[in-house]
């Protein structure tokens, strides 16, 4: 059997590695670039794609800047981002208790 | 490894919200190795007291000054990581925020309580009231990351607490045997160390190894 498609739900967020993104920025005050990399286990490339589309949507705020030489993007979730979420969590499960 | 191109059920969306939301509340709650390293060190200097009272070897204070000295050591190793190594946890959480305001406040009390027992403060007193300054760090820690054996640990540590405050009154000493009643007031400060920082030290590493290997077994088995 297939799994269920859910074309309601929200497709900025319904994506593994930006939901998984969303889900660790929620929780903090503010992350890493490398710190999101290492806990959702993906490839900078993938990773940077992703958060560039989060940006865009609104969703997060995006700093970048230089410490000693490096680079040092850090992600930190925005109000709308936060409604967002909110609003996909609470679709997800009206999903799920609609199938019990 | 994350990809893109599977399209994801309801069921594993909840997946990893739940994961990554627990990944970050375990960041949030460490290794428990800072509270298992200030453990140790506080026991071995309250069991290195006793045992120097009991067989004279060393003047009284002796292993409380290696005990500052190893704590002050250890702080200069800490902040020189952070300063010449540039090492950063890569988060920031509202929680770590408060622990560092904590952490502050914790070192400048203590601070106080030392100078204290140095200008005339009895130590039969002045060691009850860091026990009670350790149960009041541990209690906030434990609430803040909802993690029970800190709050246990903090209210046994205030029972020691009590109890060291009226050892002069509970312990008949022999006459002018300060030394027989500090040998109880360092029992008891050595049973709370293990009660309040070392047992729930230890559990706490227990349950971030645990959920590291969890973390990469489900890495493992992710599609």
């Amino acid at each position: 059997m297939s799994a269920p498609v859910f074309n309601e739900l929200d497709p900025i967020l319904h994506s593994q590695l930006r939901l998984a993104v969303m889900s660790l920025v929620i929780s903090v005050k503010e992350a890493e670039f490398t710190f999101l990399k290492e806990k959702t286990n993906s490839t900078a490339g993938n990773l940077s794609v992703q958060v560039q589309k989060l940006k865009d949507a609104g969703y997060i705020d995006v700093t970048k800047q230089f410490k000693d030489n490096y680079p040092l993007t850090t992600c930190k979730i925005t109000p709308k981002g936060v409604s967002a979420f909110e609003a996909y969590v609470k679709a997800l499960q009206s999903y799920l208790n609609m199938g019990k | 490894m994350l990809r893109e191109e599977k399209p994801l059920s309801g069921h594993d969306s909840l997946l990893i919200i739940q994961q990554m939301i627990d990944t970050a509340k375990q960041e949030q709650k460490g290794d428990g190795m800072g509270w298992i390293l200030w453990g140790w060190l506080l026991l071995a200097a309250s069991i290195g007291t006793i045992l120097n009272l009991q067989y004279q070897w060393l003047s009284t204070f002796f292993f409380w000054n290696a005990f500052g000295l190893a704590a002050v050591f250890l702080g200069i190793f800490a902040a020189g990581k952070v300063i010449f190594f540039k090492k950063t946890d890569g988060v920031k959480t509202y929680t770590s925020e408060i622990f560092k305001k904590l952490n502050v406040g914790f070192f400048i009390s203590l601070l106080f309580i030392i100078v204290a027992t140095n200008v005339g403060v009895s130590p039969l007193r002045g060691f009850p009231l860091m026990m009670s300054l350790y149960g009041f760090w541990s209690l906030i820690h434990g609430a803040l990351l909802n993690f029970k054996p800190s709050i246990i640990g903090a209210y046994i540590m205030w029972v020691l607490a009590f109890v060291a405050l009226f050892i002069p009154r509970i312990i008949e000493a022999p006459v002018n045997d300060q030394s027989y009643l500090f040998t109880w007031v360092m029992v008891l400060h050595a049973l709370g160390v293990i009660c309040c920082y070392l047992i729930p030290g230890h559990l706490a590493n227990n349950e971030f190894r645990k959920s590291s290997t969890g973390r990469l077994v489900n890495e493992r088995t992710r599609v």
